[in-house]
């Protein structure tokens, strides 16, 4: 068993501790973070309150941060910037988007021509990565993932957004204080 | 606010009017002094937990509760209701009598003390008790019964244990703490604690000076006996799920947390009482009472008691969150070794030390005592305060000379001792059990 050496204690360590000196400085601390959470606003100096009061107050996320998938509009005529390409669907290294397209007669220089419009967009948020290769891949920047991160549902099948939610936004709780 | 003021003369007019004078005087009054004292106690603790919650989160850098109204306010009454609200659960085979009294019998323990601490002069303290100072020893030691009761009734293994650790500890720093007042009582010379305030008064001098050893021995004692931190061992969490109470749920529960926290704030209340100054603070006398206005100058100092209260009531939260818990044998060395003969050296010292003061009046024309002596105290002119403060000072080095003298082959707080017994048994002495690194190097 090694010995441990333990220096016998001078005179003035005893009185230290007689006097309690450590926890006086520990006292110190504590009464140091306590007046910090009084005066020191949004924790500069270190010694303030670091909570953050979620629901009433939104985090401030990163800006390199990915979240909640969006459809872009075009905003000024509201029609979809979405061509219907599938290059989002090609590049998502997790195959949760389906691409759906629709064939439409339109008219060009007095001709009647078909073109591929956009019918409906499915968007699976429960395998989705978050990797933004689709955002990449985007030609009209239609397809965006943004800064919202509250994609809780109650249901499996609540994960899997269409275009209407791509577009519009889903509907959630919003807490009011 | 002169409404206010005058107030007690109006209801007294008013009262006078139906009853006897003996009626309200000794009916009456005290009926609603008591009313108001536990009423507004009762919102002192429940503000105590929320002040707790908060300024346990400001030291850790946390917000506390927030929700339930303007800064979480209001949380004491929702806490209040959930408890109420909630089921009264009680044990297959608990002892369904003594269950149900315990709670009760922990509550008046702790609520019947402040019948005698005096909140404040004149109509501010409900009775002036002679033995006030014994009372409140032998009414707050009855909250042990409580706790063993509890404990027992639970038919829990946590439960019990909980309590037999609380009573232990209870019944050990009781006795130092009873001997820590004996110090403060010789300056007062009186058990009535409104007579201590008023020797306190009349010296103008908080015994807290005279008597700093015996202040932080009552002080520590005051912490164990209520078994808070860091010598909440009764109801430490990570070993004893929640001590005494593990059992108790909803409302009985709430009340086992409302004795503690009365009980709290009765060694507050009786600390200050005792060793600083209670409700007396410099120049409130004379800018209030020498000029006739008297409701003001007992509304102030009732508000100079809960202040000085309210800043030893902080002392508590403020070490629960600075110390760690301590161990069990380390908590009984603590009170057995010392706390108790620090007590007793410091009541041998103080009895010394006032020996010596009243040898000293008159030798040499020095005047240690004041011959008009009011308030029946020890009466000291500036010399002899000086004097006693002196010997206050003596007494610290004292205590701490002469209880390293009797702790040094301690083995809780002395490594000396442990390090010898390792020695005998695995080595010679002075053999380094590890080979220098040099030696090392060579081979």
């Amino acid at each position: 068993m090694p010995l441990v050496p333990v220096p016998k204690p001078t005179f003035a360590q005893k009185l230290k501790r007689f006097f309690m000196v450590d926890l006086v400085k520990g006292m110190a601390v504590t009464l140091g973070f306590n007046i910090g959470a009084l005066t020191d606003k949004d924790a500069v100096a270190g010694k303030g309150i670091y909570t953050e009061q979620y629901p009433k107050v939104r985090p401030d996320v990163a800006p390199r941060f990915h979240g909640a998938p969006r459809l872009n509009m075009d905003p000024e005529t509201h029609d979809t910037l979405c061509i219907a390409c599938n290059l989002c669907a090609l590049a998502c290294p997790e195959d949760c988007i389906d691409v759906i397209p629709m064939d439409v007669e339109i008219v060009v220089a007095g001709k009647p021509r078909r073109k591929k419009v956009l019918d409906e967009f499915i968007f699976d948020t429960s395998r989705c990565m978050f990797c933004a290769l689709c955002q990449e891949a985007c030609p009209t920047y239609c397809l965006e993932l943004t800064q919202d991160f509250e994609l809780a549902t109650y249901s499996r099948a609540g994960f899997v957004w269409n275009r209407e939610m791509l577009e519009q936004g889903r509907e959630t709780v919003k807490y009011e204080s | 606010m002169i409404l206010f003021l005058a107030a007690p003369t109006i209801i007294d007019d008013l009262l006078l009017k139906f009853f006897s004078e003996q009626t309200v005087n000794y009916v009456i009054w005290p009926l609603i002094q008591v009313g108001a004292v536990v009423t507004i106690t009762a919102g002192w603790v429940a503000y105590a937990t929320y002040l707790e919650r908060k300024i346990s989160a400001f030291i850790q850098a946390r917000l506390g509760p927030m929700r339930v109204g303007p800064w979480g306010l209001l949380q004491p009454i929702a806490d209040g209701l959930k408890l109420l609200t909630k089921e009264d659960f009680i044990p297959e085979n608990a002892d369904r009598w003594i269950f149900f009294v315990a709670p009760y019998i922990a509550v008046v323990a702790a609520f019947i003390v402040l019948a005698v601490v005096p909140f404040g002069p004149d109509w501010a303290v409900i009775t002036d008790v002679n033995i006030g100072v014994l009372f409140v020893l032998a009414v707050s030691s009855v909250g042990v019964l409580a706790l063993i009761l509890a404990g027992w009734s639970s038919n829990s293994k946590y439960a019990l244990l909980g309590a037999l650790r609380s009573s232990a500890q209870m019944v050990s720093y009781e006795v130092s703490m009873g001997l820590a007042i004996i110090g403060a009582l010789m300056f007062a010379r009186t058990l009535s604690l409104s007579g201590i305030v008023a020797t306190q008064q009349s010296d103008a001098v908080w015994f807290l000076i005279y008597q700093p050893v015996g202040f932080v021995i009552f002080l520590i004692s005051g912490i164990a006996e209520n078994n808070r931190a860091p010598f909440d061992l009764p109801e430490a969490e990570s070993e004893l799920v929640a001590g005494f109470h593990t059992e108790y749920s909803g409302f009985r529960w709430s009340l086992f947390f409302m004795a503690e926290y009365t009980a709290m704030v009765v060694v507050t209340a009786f600390a200050t009482t005792l060793y600083l100054g209670g409700w007396y603070f410099p120049f409130v006398y004379r800018f209030t009472e020498a000029k006739g206005y008297h409701t003001a100058y007992v509304v102030v100092s009732l508000i100079v008691f809960l202040a000085k209260a309210g800043l030893l009531l902080y002392l508590y939260f403020w070490l629960r969150w600075t110390l760690p818990r301590f161990r069990y044998d380390q908590l009984m060395d603590l009170g057995w070794k010392w706390m108790l003969p620090a007590a007793l050296i410091n009541i041998v010292g103080t009895a010394i030390g006032i020996g010596v003061i009243q040898g000293l009046d008159g030798v040499g024309g020095m005047h240690t005592l004041d011959p008009i002596n009011v308030t029946g105290g020890l009466g000291l002119t500036p010399t002899g305060k000086i004097i006693a403060i002196g010997i206050g000072v003596i007494n610290l080095f004292l205590t701490a000379g002469l209880l390293s003298l009797i702790n040094r082959r301690s083995r809780d707080f002395n490594l000396k001792k442990q390090r010898r017994q390792i020695r005998l048994v695995n080595l010679p002495k002075g053999k380094p059990a590890v080979a220098p690194v040099a030696s090392e190097s060579q081979t």
